[in-house]
């Protein structure tokens, strides 16, 4: 288990503050946030590369702050690759082991093994000016995981790679940490990459961290509403609990009257989010179980290719698909009933 | 129409300027190279004074070639790597040998070696730079070590600090990631850096007259050879050196271009 306790780093630009958390062994641990948030640095302070201004790191119990990179049994993975140009691709792969003091054979036996499973067994003796992005990448991982580190330190792995070797390669990392039973901790600012990948997500924010959660708490149950705005929650409403009964508040939200969220909350003031996809339009009200409706007209509609967003007049937002839109006809000026839930509403103290 | 007419003038007048001075440095070249018979230029060749000055001008020029790698490897690096106090004032007096005359240089390097204490103690070891051989070393050595420093400076400031980062999570110590990583990746810029030094050494004249003199079959370079032989009218003998020199910047020209394009001097 990896223990960042209090973490702070300065390095003009980019900086961390007072970062703490756990990543437990053998999870795929995603850590986003936006461009500049401090991502890298994290990432590379647990590498050893940068010594943090305050704080400790703990690697199964032992104090690893000071502890050089090259004693820290981790492997590292950029998003440029950064695969050493003069060497080919089995020299490149057997770097690591090289420091091992394995013998030639037992060097060429792994490097020949780790290929196989990347899938590159036909490049050993290509340079890395003549690989693609992809083939590329599969090279710097078997590089780092041929010295079997225990945590695998992945930054923005993916993000240079078009979107059909991205997700190829996306099942080759859940691959590697199956096989290789290795820690992943996995830097990226793109969240698909972080709900198709993570066991556990940390958002950071201007060198902070935010929340710390599975995928689904992270995107249905954010904290607060910078939170909520950066998963892509577009409707936040300010309201004031005025009653609970047996787990469902009821809140007051102004202009729209009463809505009807899940929550222990008693009693003051929250604020109410509810992603747009979870937002059903219609024409005629709905007669089902969503207590949830509010009324307005269409102010704007915008094509996003399988999905359109519409935005009603009183800023509620909902994504809806181009069969509903079309069974429906809806257009701009149309009054429509926009319902949800009561679990897909949550709630947070403001 | 008109703004056709005006931008083919200026297209043709730039071309001719251009060709006018490829053609006067070519003329230049072949003029020396021609002045003399081909017999009289191998006889030349074969004499005991141009054989010396061709064996000094090569022994002295790759020692202090060798010289300014050794020490524009760890100043390189520390300049493009690292940050410390007053790393602009000391970048910029790293530079000054490159501005300064070498007339100018020699005559510093004269006065240290030849009037201080500190020459006077080295004179004591047995490393004597006034008049000698040696001088001829170092004052190369003091002239072109910038060139050498700023190639290499700008090689290390080109290559990425994470493959070094890379070789350190993959295990090597600090020294191992040098030698493994970061030489293997500037070794282009070594190159290059290393033929511009050396055919500079080659032809440097001022600063090693000032400091080891011209002294026939002494300290006679191929440099000094063609000014000592201009000087008493050994036509002959000073275009054997000229040519030599010639024929070495121009192969020197084209390995630079060939290996250090990335690589810049000023």
């Amino acid at each position: 288990m990896i223990e960042i306790k209090n973490i702070s780093k300065d390095l003009g630009e980019f900086h961390l503050k007072d970062v703490t958390m756990e990543i437990r062994d053998g999870e795929y641990f995603v850590i986003i946030g936006p461009t500049g948030a401090g991502k890298s640095i994290l990432l590379e302070t647990l590498a050893g590369i940068y010594r943090p201004d305050g704080g400790q790191i703990m690697m199964d119990g032992r104090d690893i702050t000071n502890i050089p990179s090259r004693e820290r049994n981790i492997g590292m993975v950029y998003q440029d690759y950064t695969l050493f140009p003069y060497l080919n691709v089995d020299q490149n792969i057997g770097f690591g082991l090289k420091n091992l003091k394995m013998d030639k054979e037992g060097i060429k036996a792994k490097v020949e093994e780790l290929k196989e499973f990347m899938g590159i067994g036909h490049l050993a003796h290509r340079y890395p000016g003549t690989l693609s992005g992809g083939e590329q990448q599969k090279v710097a991982i078997a590089r780092a995981i041929a010295i079997e580190p225990k945590v695998l330190l992945l930054d923005e792995p993916l993000s240079a790679l078009d979107s059909r070797t991205k997700s190829y390669l996306r099942d080759g990392l859940k691959r590697v940490k199956k096989e290789y039973d290795v820690t992943m901790v996995h830097v990226t600012h793109d969240q698909t990459e972080g709900i198709m990948l993570a066991d556990r997500i940390a958002v950071i924010m201007d060198g902070r961290l935010i929340q710390v959660g599975t995928p689904h708490e992270i995107f249905n149950h954010p904290k607060n509403e910078k939170m909520a705005s950066f998963v892509g929650i577009e409707n936040v409403l300010n309201g004031e609990i005025v009653g609970n009964r047996g787990g469902i508040a009821e809140i007051s939200v102004g202009s729209h009257g009463s809505l009807f969220a899940v929550t222990e909350h008693e009693s003051g003031s929250v604020k109410l989010f509810v992603r747009p996809e979870d937002v059903i339009l219609s024409k005629e009200k709905c007669d089902n179980t969503a207590r949830n409706v509010m009324m307005g007209a269409i102010i704007d509609m915008q094509d996003m290719g399988p999905l359109t967003r519409v935005t009603l007049e009183n800023d509620v937002v909902a994504l809806v698909t181009k069969r509903s839109l079309e069974n429906m006809a809806l257009n701009i000026g149309h009054q429509v009933y926009a319902t949800f839930k009561t679990t897909s509403a949550h709630v947070a103290l403001d | 129409m008109l703004q056709n007419i005006v931008e083919n003038k200026i297209k043709y007048s730039a071309i001719t300027v251009c060709l006018l001075l490829t053609f006067f440095i070519f003329v230049l070249m072949v003029c020396v190279v021609t002045h003399t018979s081909v017999g009289a230029l191998f006889d030349s060749l074969r004499s005991n004074e141009i054989q010396f000055a061709i064996r000094l001008s090569i022994i002295t020029s790759l020692i202090s070639t060798i010289l300014c790698i050794l020490v524009s490897i760890p100043v390189a690096y520390a300049i493009a790597r690292y940050d410390f106090w007053g790393k602009s004032i000391v970048n910029t007096i790293l530079d000054v040998p490159l501005a300064l005359p070498p007339l100018v240089a020699g005559v510093g390097l004269l006065i240290l070696f030849g009037t201080t204490s500190f020459g006077d103690m080295l004179e004591g070891v047995g490393l004597k730079f006034v008049f000698t051989p040696l001088g001829v070393i170092i004052a190369q050595f003091f002239v072109n070590v910038p060139y050498m420093f700023r190639i290499l400076r700008g090689t290390f400031q080109g290559i990425n600090p994470r493959y070094e980062h890379v070789a350190n999570t993959l295990g090597c110590t600090d020294w191992q990631t040098f030698w493994r990583v970061t030489l293997p990746m500037a070794k282009n810029g070594l190159l290059a850096g290393s033929v511009i030094t050396w055919s500079k050494g080659i032809g440097e004249f001022g600063a090693a007259l000032m400091l080891a003199g011209a002294t026939r079959m002494k300290t006679e370079t191929l440099p000094i050879s063609l000014y000592l032989n201009m000087s008493s009218g050994e036509l002959n003998l000073a275009i054997a050196s000229a040519t030599i020199l010639i024929v070495i910047s121009l192969v020197s020209l084209f390995v630079f271009e060939r290996f250090g394009g990335f690589a810049r001097v000023f």
